[in-house]
């Protein structure tokens, strides 16, 4: 009895693992996430309320940035040809992603080799060599000009003309559709074949057939490709960084490119901070405005 | 059909072990030189050699921005120090100038910026305002020589009543032409402006329309702009901090600019960016002599000179003295060593400079790859040795020579300076492109650099 009662009692936290053995499982992902996520989340906010700046440090809290925000011409440009970027580069790069799926569904020989093929771009696509590239083949002497004069055609100054350097940038993106179109083609093959022999024989035509049966089954993950894409045409920074630095004349700043910016070249963490908020309302507004849309578009098979 | 699938496995396994040990090489060559491994392991193997020396062992980190001749050079001027300093064990960090200053600001915020700094001139007022992360190097007179300096050259890092770094080279703009371009077009190179128009229409009528005289980015037109405007009214820029140009001087400046376009001397900014070239030494325009000139930073002229096809001669040009009635153009400090006021070891890293910047054995093998060193033993060194690069040494001269105002420290601030968003950029582009008129150009550039001017 006695030697029981002279035992150390175990740690509370000792107790609280062997209570909570899942804890102990995920501690290491745990403190990765509170380190590297949590915490800069969490500061940042308290960051975008005041004017911290890295080397002169912080004088004043208040809404100030977010005033800035909207009244500065130069923000709301951004803002707004981060926008553009969006609706041009996440439809189009949808509409492209969903038409190579739909081809490569078919049974021809030497498919594999094509969708290894339309799916590289996704993996070399975010790389600064690509970029580079992107930028030769669009210079005023470069290869598409080349290819236009051929054909009789005069030169566009895609790289100059602020009217077509945001296009080149969401060209660059959209020629991404690698990992869309995986999803799509495995949505595709999900698509019952009865469906579309009962279609046939009832005579209804390849378009009707595409509009009333595929599509309508694959929008679970039109939707999710969706959200996805959203998400990260508003991020985009590699791109426009590293092809037009975000010129000419601000057409291809995108407000991620200001964030860098703001945080990194003017220091000015504050600032940089609430402009990611900002950042990051807009994408949660867009995609919860997604989600509650989806009860009227999406359908998932096991609903009633 | 299954052999087909066999062979093709093996290809692709081949392929794939190749790949790796390609990457690995790769990443072995990469990490040597840029962590400065080679230097580590020079100092294990003479590990037993070590313990002969009385002085504790210790590790110092150097890091610096520039070309691949200046890593080479003070990588091996860092191995040379470490023979002679057993016991000093030094780390390197270089890289390209893209996106340096981003890291290192951030670094030096954090306090771990490595011991010894390559620094900008400017870096001490934007980022050591208060001598809070540079070390005073007159508390390391014992380990460096300071006398080796005129006290006008330490005075532009003196901030805070802290000298917070050696300054290496002074440097200024200058024209320099590829010679050859004009002797295409039968003129000789210009020396006055009314040449420089001359040219202009000579270029476009013998060569043809892509072809220019002269080639000046935004940043460049900044700086052409304030040399024109001081030659015409003898004043500094900026004095005692305040915008010393009211909207109508400037003005006038603009008009200049504006003109030099019109006149056919210099492409539109909307022609440099479609290009598609980082920067002018990169444009093919300049390699094949369709750009033949610049204006630029004396110490650069290795580098834009290198950047020409061959049987191109490229020379110094001279300042125009049509410009207006007083010598134009500022020098500025080009580029400073700083030690970080958190360091372990200042004697140590105070030890290193001297070698660097001051000691005959170091700055042979320096050479003149930071520009004509402002030490003067160091440059007795390379003026005995020959180690001077003619044209950079005959840039520095006329620069020296010419260039009397001073700049201000807020002159490179990345509000002015940012590219694209920065305020120059924003007036020069905005000019060329026709969004601006002269009057509103002005107008911009007054606030802008009044703003950053008040804090």
């Amino acid at each position: 009895m006695n030697n029981v009662s002279n035992r150390r009692s175990p740690g509370k936290l000792y107790m609280f693992f062997r209570h909570n053995l899942g804890f102990l499982f995920i501690l290491v992902w745990l403190i990765g996430f509170l380190v590297f996520r949590l915490y800069p989340f969490i500061s940042s906010l308290i960051y975008s309320f005041s004017d911290f700046h890295l080397f002169n440090g912080t004088t004043e809290y208040g809404l100030m940035n977010y005033k800035e925000i909207f009244e500065d011409d130069k923000i709301m440009k951004s803002l707004s040809v981060t926008f553009k970027y969006t609706f041009i580069t996440v439809p189009l790069k949808l509409a492209f992603a969903l038409f190579i799926a739909m081809i490569l569904n078919y049974k021809v020989k030497g498919v594999n080799l094509f969708r290894t093929a339309y799916y590289i771009p996704s993996i070399l696509g975010g790389s600064v060599a690509i970029a580079v590239l992107w930028k030769a083949l669009f210079r005023d002497d470069g290869l598409i000009n080349s290819m236009l004069r051929i054909f009789g055609l005069e030169g566009i100054n895609w790289l100059s003309d602020p009217k077509y350097a945001l296009f080149i940038i969401s060209l660059l993106r959209v020629w991404q559709f690698g990992s869309a179109m995986v999803l799509f083609l495995a949505a595709l093959k999900g698509v019952p074949a009865d469906l579309y022999e009962a279609a046939t024989i009832d005579g209804a035509s390849k378009p009707r057939q595409f509009f009333s049966i595929t599509l309508p089954l694959i929008t679970p993950v039109v939707f999710y490709n969706l959200v996805t894409q959203l998400c990260q045409a508003f991020q985009e920074f590699n791109g426009p960084y590293i092809i037009t630095q975000g010129g000419p004349r601000n057409a291809t700043t995108l407000f991620s490119l200001l964030i860098y910016k703001r945080a990194f070249q003017m220091n000015e963490m504050g600032m940089a901070s609430a402009m990611a908020w900002v950042l990051f309302t807009i994408v949660t507004i867009l995609s919860i405005i997604a989600f509650i849309s989806q009860k009227y578009w999406v359908y998932y098979g096991d609903e009633k | 059909m299954i052999k087909i699938k066999k062979i093709m496995a093996a290809v692709l396994s081949i392929a794939l072990v190749g790949a790796f040990t390609s990457c690995s090489g790769d990443e072995g060559a990469s990490s040597e030189s840029k962590s400065g491994n080679t230097s580590v392991s020079d100092s294990e193997n003479k590990g037993g050699e070590k313990e002969e020396n009385s002085g504790e062992d210790v590790t110092i980190k150097i890091s610096w921005w520039g070309g691949d001749a200046r890593h080479e050079a003070t990588q091996n001027a860092i191995n040379a120090f470490m023979e002679e300093n057993e016991n000093i064990n030094v780390e390197v960090q270089f890289g390209a100038w893209d996106g340096w200053e981003d890291a290192m600001s951030t670094s030096l915020y954090a306090g771990t910026a490595p011991d010894i700094n390559q620094i900008n001139w400017n870096w001490i007022s934007n980022y050591s305002a208060d001598g809070s992360k540079f070390l005073d190097m007159n508390t390391m007179s014992e380990h460096f020589d300071l006398s080796n300096y005129s006290e006008e050259a330490l005075n532009q890092c003196v901030v805070a009543d802290e000298l917070q770094a050696i300054p290496v080279a002074m440097t200024g703009r200058i024209f320099y032409w590829n010679k050859t371009a004009f002797e295409n077009a039968g003129i000789s190179v210009p020396t006055s402006l009314e040449e420089l128009y001359a040219a202009g229409q000579t270029f476009k009528e013998v060569l043809g329309d892509d072809y220019y005289p002269l080639a000046l980015g935004e940043y460049d037109r900044t700086i052409l702009f304030i040399y024109y405007l001081e030659s015409v009214y003898g004043k500094a820029w900026v004095e005692d901090g305040k915008l010393n140009y009211t909207a109508e001087e400037i003005a006038t400046g603009l008009e200049f600019m504006n003109e030099l376009e019109d006149k056919h001397v210099i492409p539109s900014i909307p022609t440099i960016i479609g290009d598609g070239a980082a920067s002018l030494d990169k444009n093919p325009k300049w390699m094949e002599g369709k750009y033949a000139g610049i204006f630029e930073w004396d110490s650069s002229a290795t580098k834009f000179a290198s950047a020409l096809n061959e049987g191109q001669e490229f020379v110094v040009g001279d300042y125009f003295k049509d410009f207006g009635k007083h010598q134009g153009g500022f020098t500025k400090v080009s580029l400073a060593f700083a030690i970080s006021e958190n360091t372990k070891h200042p004697e140590e890293c105070a030890k290193l400079l001297e070698f660097l910047l001051n000691s005959e054995e170091g700055t042979a093998i320096m050479a003149a790859e930071r520009g004509i060193p402002l030490s003067k033993s160091a440059l007795k060194t390379c003026t005995d040795g020959g180690l001077l690069n003619e044209v950079v040494a005959e840039a520095n001269s006329k620069v020296l020579e010419w260039a009397k105002f001073p700049l201000d420290t807020q002159f490179e601030n990345s509000k002015l300076k940012g590219n694209p968003d920065g305020v120059y950029y924003d007036v020069f582009g905005g000019l060329s492109y026709d969004e601006y008129s002269v009057e509103k150009a002005a107008e911009i550039l007054v606030e802008g650099v009044t703003e950053v001017l008040e804090g």
